[in-house]
């Protein structure tokens, strides 16, 4: 029973800390202020979410897919609900999972050849956080767009 | 109903306007063609072609046998949502036949860029890139060094973004500062694990938007978009890189890939 509620605590701290960067990189995109509302929501359920899936041993790139993929959904509904296009609510809500951390070790590493030289430490650094990059940011876009490819095939939905 | 050649002409004019509006802000390519050809179709035109390149779009209507082609430059005029959302609008608008070809022109040139109050973007970015500073486990101590580094970085990039700097400068200068800030508090030695804030506090220059459109437009079709994307934000990444890596070769703290 501790343990359970100690889990939802973790659960919802994450909630938490998740809706500030879906509203801060909103508000970058200058995403209407009506809006903001759904994308703190969005980020807060997809990244929490996320972690639940990762909690039970899925791997990240699959558990990311899943999240995301919630995500296009929520945001269809709510697209068809405002007329409004779906990039608005989703791709700021989605934000709080892209792996920029990876990106830049990845991008880093390589600089790091260049100056001191090539060794497997770095190539290894390189390579895996590069990957991961490329694996979860595919998931993520791929998840968004599935109620597009599945459902509306090239028909518009707003 | 016929139209004329000047009425086919300003129909064209209209949803190229409208297109042009869509590419400069950062809408995903099949958003861009879609209510393109919405708009010329509602306006009475039989069929509209597009091509979308990275830098242009070119538009053909045809009207009984008639084409008329035009071509429009799309600068860059960053991400903006708000514009997209009503550009959309009067798109729907249109194919309820609630407005004519002038009103729609009258309605797409009043449009202004929604800009959010500069000092709420630049709190609420430094929060964010505070609240990374949690997942990836940092203490109050690494928090709050991410927040004062990724807040001054936002502030040096909305300047320089200001001033017409090129992205790829601008995004290398605001990795520098961000980083040689975060290099203090390590070498102080601020909490637990101060590596953590150096890793959080460049995320506000992850180019999120544009790779989640380029993956998107290259699974929808469009590749030569998709590609112009991916590899601007790949070199965006690269610019971030070589400015983390000045300032830590400066200040002498490695933080990343040891």
């Amino acid at each position: 029973m501790n343990d359970v509620m100690n889990f939802l605590l973790l659960l919802i701290t994450d909630a938490w800390f998740a809706w500030v960067p879906a509203v801060g990189f909103a508000m970058v995109f200058n995403v209407p202020r009506k809006m903001l509302i759904f994308c703190a929501a969005g980020g807060a359920l997809t990244h929490s979410f996320r972690f639940l899936l990762l909690h039970f041993g899925i791997p990240i790139e699959w558990a990311t897919f899943i999240a995301s993929a919630n995500m296009g959904f929520l945001g269809l509904y709510w697209s068809r609900k405002h007329l409004i296009p779906r990039p608005v609510f989703t791709v700021a809500s989605v934000i709080p999972m892209i792996p920029g951390s990876y990106a830049f070790t990845a991008m880093i590493g390589l600089v790091e050849i260049n100056t001191s030289g090539y060794s497997l430490e770095l190539m290894q650094i390189v390579m895996e956080n590069g990957l991961r990059t490329l694996f979860i940011l595919t998931a993520l876009s791929f998840g968004l767009a599935i109620p597009s490819i599945l459902i509306y095939r090239g028909r518009p939905i707003v | 109903m016929s139209l004329s050649k000047e009425q086919q002409t300003e129909l064209t004019r209209v949803a190229v306007f409208a297109g042009q509006i869509l590419h400069q802000h950062g809408a995903e390519s099949r958003l861009i063609e879609q209510t393109t050809q919405r708009i010329g179709l509602a306006l009475g035109a039989e069929n509209i072609e597009l091509s979308i390149s990275p830098d242009a779009i070119v538009i053909t209507s045809l009207v009984a046998g008639h084409c008329v082609t035009t071509t429009r430059r799309c600068y860059d005029r960053g991400i903006n949502m708000q514009m997209v959302c009503d550009v959309q609008r009067i798109c729907v608008m249109v194919e309820k036949q609630l407005l004519d070809a002038k009103e729609v022109k009258k309605r797409l040139q009043r449009l202004k860029p929604f800009k959010h109050n500069r000092w709420l973007v630049v709190l609420m970015i430094g929060f964010s890139c505070a609240s990374f500073s949690h997942f990836f486990g940092g203490d109050r101590a690494a928090y709050w060094v991410t927040f004062v580094a990724a807040s001054l970085a936002m502030i040096l990039r909305q300047e320089l973004a200001h001033r017409q700097h090129n992205p790829f400068v601008n995004f290398a200068a605001a990795a520098f500062v961000a980083t040689t800030i975060t290099s203090f508090g390590v070498i102080v030695e601020a909490g637990e694990n101060p590596q953590i804030a150096m890793a959080a506090s460049v995320l506000l220059l992850v180019p999120g938007f544009p790779l989640i459109n380029a993956v998107s437009d290259m699974l929808k079709g469009h590749i030569n978009m998709g590609i112009a994307r991916w590899v601007f934000s790949t070199l965006l990444a690269i610019s971030v890189s070589i400015g983390i890596v000045a300032s830590m070769t400066l200040i002498g703290v490695s933080g990343w890939t040891s």
